[in-house]
């Protein structure tokens, strides 16, 4: 069987199976799953804001869709498992609350539920990924000032006077030295009194 | 308890539950007066943000409907309906000219034999042409095909046979042209469109994003529209 034939199939049983049964969920379930990409990637493509600034918004929006996904699965899950218990207590057919019940949950997820989740979880949420973000904004802000720091303190004041110009610029070569760049290397430790691993 | 059941097993409701079109709009819909009033009460701004933030999303998902009404049923719902005939050609589909036309076929399927004669169906007889004829189907009676119409009066709902599984295929096409559709104008077109229509109409009713800013802590400053 060739691709294109397996394709044809596949699209052709995709096709009779939405004729067959067409749920309220599906179409909702792709449209947050492509807006859950979709919309981070263009945040993030965004050349005018800075980089912050479009990494919490795609996070914020990423995590909305997240949100909608799991309320409309989770809600449909539950409604469906009504469905039985109602047909048996009105005699209605199943199949038809079934389905009744599956636009009913979309309506509510959607205007009610999703909203409601948003509210009350993004703010902490964001606000945890936040603090998190700051931390490590804080650490290395921390190192970067101590590097500085180590710089400074190791540094040659240029108002220093020289006072013994040879032992900077005539170097004794040490007699274990194996190589020149091995003397050089322990001439150079000597004369800045540095620990090595220290 | 049973008027809610009869509410949500009566056929109206039954098929915009099987109508992605009527889904999404209704989706969008409650988004459009959910999420405003959402954020209108969130204690956790101040009033001016919840106020612009409420604003935007209201014209947002008023935008998103707009954009839906506009391009979904003309572009996608046809134009998918017409290419999945063009592919399926070999399957004998009905040559239905447009989507509405098969779907008004579909809606009076449905509808038990009994009252499908009924006055209240009218509209949805008037839109299938007597001359569209399935000519996968010859008999004595209909030697050049036998017209669709003719199924309606004979054909039982729920009825699994293979003129009904054609049908199905043919639903099914619009269905999913409709949630391709749904997904492209709701994810690429809408917030593009929302770039360049959003922001000058909210400067319009005088909610300038730039003075907003300058009242709100930086946090609060990303609230942009949901989902």
């Amino acid at each position: 069987m060739g691709l294109g034939n397996l394709a044809y199939n596949k699209l052709k049983n995709i096709c009779e199976s939405l004729g067959e049964h067409n749920d309220a969920l599906y179409a909702v379930l792709a449209i947050a799953v492509f807006k859950g990409v979709m919309r981070p990637t263009f945040t993030m493509m965004d050349k005018k804001s800075d980089k912050e600034t479009k990494k919490y918004a795609a996070f914020r929006e990423g995590l909305t869709e997240a949100i909608a996904f799991c309320s409309y699965l989770i809600t449909h899950k539950i409604f469906k498992t009504l469905a039985p218990a109602l047909a048996k207590k009105t005699g209605k057919s199943e199949k038809k609350i079934a389905n009744g019940l599956s636009l009913f949950s979309v309506c509510l997820t959607a205007g009610i539920i999703i909203p409601a989740i948003c509210n009350l979880t993004l703010k902490p949420v964001m606000d945890f990924v936040k603090k998190i973000g700051d931390k490590k904004k804080i650490k290395f802000e921390d190192k970067t000032e101590q590097n500085k720091l180590n710089i400074k303190e190791n540094s040659v004041n240029p108002d220093t006077r020289i006072l013994n110009f040879n032992t900077l610029y005539s170097p004794k070569i040490s007699q274990n030295a194996q190589s020149l760049m091995d003397a050089l290397y322990k001439n150079r430790m000597q004369n800045y009194n540095m620990k090595v691993g220290g | 308890m049973s008027i809610f059941v009869n509410a949500i097993t009566s056929n109206a409701f039954q098929t915009i539950a099987q109508n992605t079109d009527a889904c999404v709009k209704i989706e969008t819909g409650l988004k459009a007066i959910g999420r405003p009033a959402f954020t209108l009460i969130d204690k956790n701004t101040d009033k001016e943000t919840r106020k612009y933030a409420a604003t935007k999303e209201l014209l947002y998902q008023l935008l998103c409907f707009g954009i839906y009404v506009a391009v979904i049923p003309r572009v996608f719902k046809n134009g998918g309906y017409k290419l999945f005939q063009k592919i399926f050609s070999k399957e004998g589909l009905p040559k239905f000219r447009n989507a509405k036309q098969m779907l008004a076929y579909y809606h009076l399927a449905h509808v038990p034999l009994n009252i499908r004669k009924d006055r209240q169906y009218q509209k949805f007889w008037d839109l299938i042409p007597g001359d569209i004829i399935d000519t996968t189907n010859k008999t004595t009676k209909f030697p050049n095909g036998t017209p669709i119409v003719e199924y309606l009066r004979n054909w039982e709902k729920d009825k699994i046979t293979e003129k009904g599984k054609m049908f199905k295929l043919a639903k099914g096409s619009i269905e999913l042209s409709s949630i391709i559709g749904s997904v492209i104008g709701l994810t690429i077109l809408a917030p593009e469109i929302s770039h360049l229509i959003l922001h000058p109409v909210m400067n319009e009713l005088g909610m300038n994003k730039e003075t907003h800013k300058q009242t709100q802590p930086r946090e609060t400053k990303v609230f942009d529209k949901q989902a």
